[in-house]
């Protein structure tokens, strides 16, 4: 799997959002987006799970322009959107399930994906008695499920408190090392994204500053030499003529 | 102990699964929760002072004579004349009219209104044309129709149940478009990227988005279409719990009036609570609200 962003352009009536935007993600890989809201990320990450589309350039997956949402690429969603009408487990097992697995095939491999995240105990909840952290990794259970090929996430730890938010970035970790995954990762907090990517891909204004490789050991912490480093770098270049409202 | 449990919920550390009752149906814990700090007794007192006082208004009035007596029948009065005239299978009658003709006349307004609200939804062109002529139909109040369905269609069942259906549909209509039209977005997106087919979203998110607005409509169509109910028996019957109550004015039987409009409010509770049931049990993934916004 090879994910191509070539010369990608966008705009909202007047607005420009993105102008002539370049990127490639390979398999396996890390990428996080990081950049100030309004950036323009969440409208790439939108345009490459195939809700929004290109006026200028094109993204290919191994060489296809993207048509439109598949199960090819698994969404996580800031606001979690499960389904609240579902269990968990039915939540897991819906791709599987209308993707035309036998309903109780499906439901085994959600079993499965619940426990990668430590939540097969909830299976028989529903939804609106979990915690927002808890929410978050069915979201990544569920999008997990349908063996995406690439897993985009579009800020899923942003309305999570700080404690939880640290907790989910461990267990992300810990569910990548294990499945190694391909992920396109968007964030704009910027220790998030150094303690998660392999690259890190600075965006300003609809156009993008700079790429980071962060070669970092893993697991990473603030103490990890270079860390600190990193974050200073993408912090000033983040900064850099930002007008400070007065 | 149980409220402890309850509030687990919302711990973060709940799925560490240490407190093995964390595992049982939440559903069992809630409800006690919900309780009110009253006993069962005091539950019952309000409508038992409510028959008292009006026993003893009517009781006093027979000899005070305030009014004449006849007007404002005691409640003990009532009770023995109601069996009395349940005995001649008056009540059976006319609640079994009633009922037949609610059921027949909500079932195919609500069958219609979801129907046509499906259409608005799938298609668009539908939508555009009828849209407008629903803002134009839906302010009229449906009892103005009566007259206009009797000379159409006659005295039959017919005009009675169809005004029935046309007073359910109106509310579960636009209720129903309303719930179809606030499906949440990355509901949709998040099915699409998981696989599902349009007819798949279809059914399994839009639908199930849509149900508690479709209750909320019935809801609101219970009421107004026993309204219809009653004025259309009122108007050219000859059974039902409406034709009991102008039956009765026409021979003064004061009595039977009270003991009909009493059957009324029974038969409406009883649809209305059949009705919440009913959501309860659709709806059970639904959590929050006034009652679990603060512990009483």
């Amino acid at each position: 799997m090879k994910l191509a962003v070539e010369r990608v352009g966008k705009s909202f009536g007047e607005r420009t959002i993105l102008k002539d935007v370049s990127l490639t993600v390979k398999e396996h890989e890390f990428v996080c987006i990081l950049g100030h809201s309004g950036c323009g990320k969440s409208t790439l990450l939108n345009m490459v799970a195939g809700y929004m589309f290109p006026d200028e350039g094109e993204i290919k997956v191994d060489g296809k322009p993207i048509q439109g949402p598949s199960k090819a690429r698994g969404m996580v969603f800031q606001d979690h959107a499960l389904f609240p009408w579902y269990s968990v487990l039915e939540n897991v097992s819906f791709g599987p399930e209308v993707q035309g697995m036998p309903k109780k095939k499906a439901r085994e491999i959600a079993k499965e994906f619940l426990a990668l995240v430590g939540l097969e105990k909830h299976a028989s909840h529903y939804p609106a008695e979990l915690s927002g952290g808890m929410k978050q990794r069915v979201g990544i259970a569920r999008a997990l499920a349908s063996s995406p090929d690439i897993l985009l996430m579009d800020e899923p730890f942003g309305a999570l408190d700080i404690l939880t938010r640290d907790m989910m970035q461990r267990e992300l970790r810990r569910i990548y090392e294990k499945l190694k995954p391909t992920i396109l990762f968007v964030t704009h907090s910027i220790s998030e994204a150094v303690y998660l990517a392999d690259r890190v891909v600075v965006m300003k204004r609809g156009a993008i500053a700079d790429i980071f490789e962060v070669d970092i050991a893993h697991p990473r912490s603030y103490e990890s030499p270079g860390f600190g480093e990193a974050m200073a770098r993408i912090e000033r270049l983040l900064m850099e003529d930002e007008e400070v409202p007065a | 102990m149980s409220d402890i449990q309850a509030t687990g919920i919302a711990d973060a550390n709940a799925h560490a699964g240490t407190d093995p009752a964390a595992m049982a149906p939440h559903r069992v814990v809630r409800k006690k929760k919900r309780k009110s700090g009253y006993a069962p007794i005091w539950n019952v007192l309000p409508y038992l002072l409510f028959f008292v006082v009006w026993e003893a208004f009517s009781r006093i009035n027979e000899s005070a004579a305030l009014f004449n007596p006849l007007f404002l029948p005691a409640p003990t009065t009532l009770l023995s004349e109601g069996w009395d005239l349940a005995k001649t299978g008056l009540i059976w009658d006319s609640v079994l009219a009633s009922s037949i003709r609610i059921l027949i006349g909500f079932a195919y307004g609500a069958g219609t209104a979801i129907a046509l609200a499906v259409l608005m939804v799938k298609f668009r062109q539908v939508e555009r044309w009828l849209n407008p002529v629903l803002s134009l139909v839906s302010p009229i109040p449906s009892l103005a129709l009566l007259p206009l369905f009797i000379i159409w269609f006659g005295i039959g069942e017919f005009p009675k149940v169809l005004l029935i259906a046309w007073t359910t549909m109106i509310p579960v209509l636009v209720n129903t478009v309303e719930g179809f039209k606030s499906v949440p977005s990355t509901l949709i997106r998040s099915a699409l990227s998981l696989g599902a087919s349009q007819r798949q979203i279809f059914t399994r998110i839009m639908i199930p988005s849509a149900v508690p607005n479709l209750l909320i409509g019935a809801q609101i169509a219970l009421g107004l279409s026993f309204g219809a109910l009653i004025v259309a028996e009122m108007m050219g019957a000859d059974s039902g719990l409406g034709y009991m109550i102008v039956d009765a004015r026409n021979y003064f039987k004061i009595t039977n009036i009270f003991v009909a409009i009493i059957l009324i409010g029974i038969e409406y509770s009883l649809f209305s609570v059949i009705l919440k049931l009913l959501e309860r049990r659709v709806l059970a993934w639904r959590k929050g609200g006034l009652n679990d916004a603060v512990e009483k």
